[in-house]
């Protein structure tokens, strides 16, 4: 095969991205316990249990620091405070001396939504009261009331925020306003305000596997609603363990 | 993983310019070896210090393993082309990831003969961001993933 140097990068370019849009079902990836087997239907209203994120190949190149291959198209405040932002993760990758991640410099909770983010996995509990999320990352807890109740007025600003959710058939849509503006939106730097409005969409396609469609709105950072979509596997083999920020503090050490 | 004579085969192919040959297969390998490449890079935090275009293995015997967050470390002595011993340390992804790949703490003993291999520093200190760790009786331990 002879080709053209030119013609030897495009084609490099088109490969990658055939090769980053193949669909799931075409490679077991290494390490996944995915199982072989259809799983059982999804239990009705019920999505307790230890879940994962799974990125499928697609999405694989982006879900490590931010939620789409194209990035969100903001306000020029929020442009104004993503150039500004110094990310360890991601493209412009900065050092650990260097970078002003909140996360990683101030062991600051990484807030909704961007707790997905991190790469561990998460533990649903659902009272009548509410469902717990309980992270392993830091053992962050978000609590989403499931009674009725709407959300209260003049919040108090919180990195988690406060969230509401309802069934809609067998999706659970939850509501998340409260939020302050301490965190970014993911590890890349895209940031957000006290106005940020996070509405999550889950909806368990079966007794494995789950989906959820995030929408983040912020008339102040971004110029039109955010979107993405997760997959998550459950894990009823996993426990959650235990990751303290603060043991991170050794952070400065691991510089080169 | 992309491994060193991957990188090496890319670099070939693009100074060749105009008269490059190449397998299909190998380049579809290639172009799938940048890819996981550039999805771990960004999984990853501070790799800034770290020249993920390049590949190196380093054998020696361990003199300490810290199985701690936020990345576990691994310490080895290896020797250079003189005979010389050089101290060489390296960092995987966390221990909660890798106790679910089936490490513990005592995974890594200090005396175990270990070949590392994976990313060195733009620096040229002694340091690798780990991809691969195999023990002295071949087993080869997994990594985990790249955060």
């Amino acid at each position: 095969m002879r080709i053209r140097g030119g013609t030897f990068l495009l084609a490099g370019l088109a490969v990658v991205a055939l090769a980053s849009a193949l669909p799931a079902q075409t490679a077991k990836q290494p390490g996944s316990t995915k199982p072989e087997a259809a799983s059982a239907p999804a239990p009705e209203h019920d999505i307790t249990g230890v879940w994962n994120m799974h990125a499928p190949p697609a999405a694989r190149r982006f879900f490590g620091n931010t939620w789409s291959a194209e990035p969100p198209e903001m306000t020029p405040w929020g442009t104004e405070k993503y150039n500004a932002a110094k990310p360890s993760n991601g493209p412009r990758t900065h050092s650990l001396k260097e970078t002003d991640d909140p996360v990683l410099r101030q062991c600051l909770p990484p807030g909704t939504p961007r707790i997905y983010l991190q790469p561990f996995p998460f533990q649903i509990v659902q009272t009548p009261k509410e469902l717990l999320m309980i992270f392993e990352y830091d053992h962050t807890v978000r609590q989403i009331f499931m009674d009725g109740r709407p959300h209260p007025e003049d919040l108090t600003p919180t990195y988690m925020g406060h969230s509401i959710g309802k069934w809609e058939g067998d999706t659970l849509v939850v509501d998340t306003v409260g939020l302050n503006d301490k965190t970014w939106l993911d590890r890349d730097g895209h940031p957000h305000s006290d106005q940020l409005h996070v509405i999550e969409r889950f909806h368990r396609v079966d007794r494995d596997n789950m989906q959820m469609d995030l929408t983040m709105e912020d008339p102040k950072a971004l110029a039109k609603p955010w979107t993405s979509k997760l997959y998550f596997q459950l894990r009823p083999d996993w426990d959650i363990m235990e990751l303290v920020c603060t043991d991170n503090g050794a952070f400065e050490d691991f510089e080169k | 993983m992309i491994s060193g004579r991957a990188v090496a085969t890319i670099r070939e192919l693009i100074s060749m310019g105009e008269n490059v040959k190449i397998t299909r297969v190998r380049f579809l390998a290639l172009c799938m070896g940048l890819l996981t490449m550039t999805a771990a890079a960004y999984a990853h935090h501070g790799s800034a210090n770290y020249d993920t275009a390049k590949s190196i293995t380093v054998t020696g015997v361990a003199t300490g393993f810290d199985f701690v967050n936020p990345h576990v470390q691994i310490f080895w002595e290896a020797k250079d082309e003189t005979g010389a011993v050089q101290k060489w340390q390296g960092e995987l992804t966390s221990p909660n990831r890798l106790t679910r790949a089936g490490w513990t703490k005592s995974s890594i003993k200090p005396g175990d003969a270990i070949t590392i291999s994976g990313y060195p520093t733009k620096s040229g200190a002694h340091e690798i961001w780990i991809q691969k760790v195999v023990m002295g009786n071949g087993e080869e331990l997994p990594t985990g993933g790249g955060n």
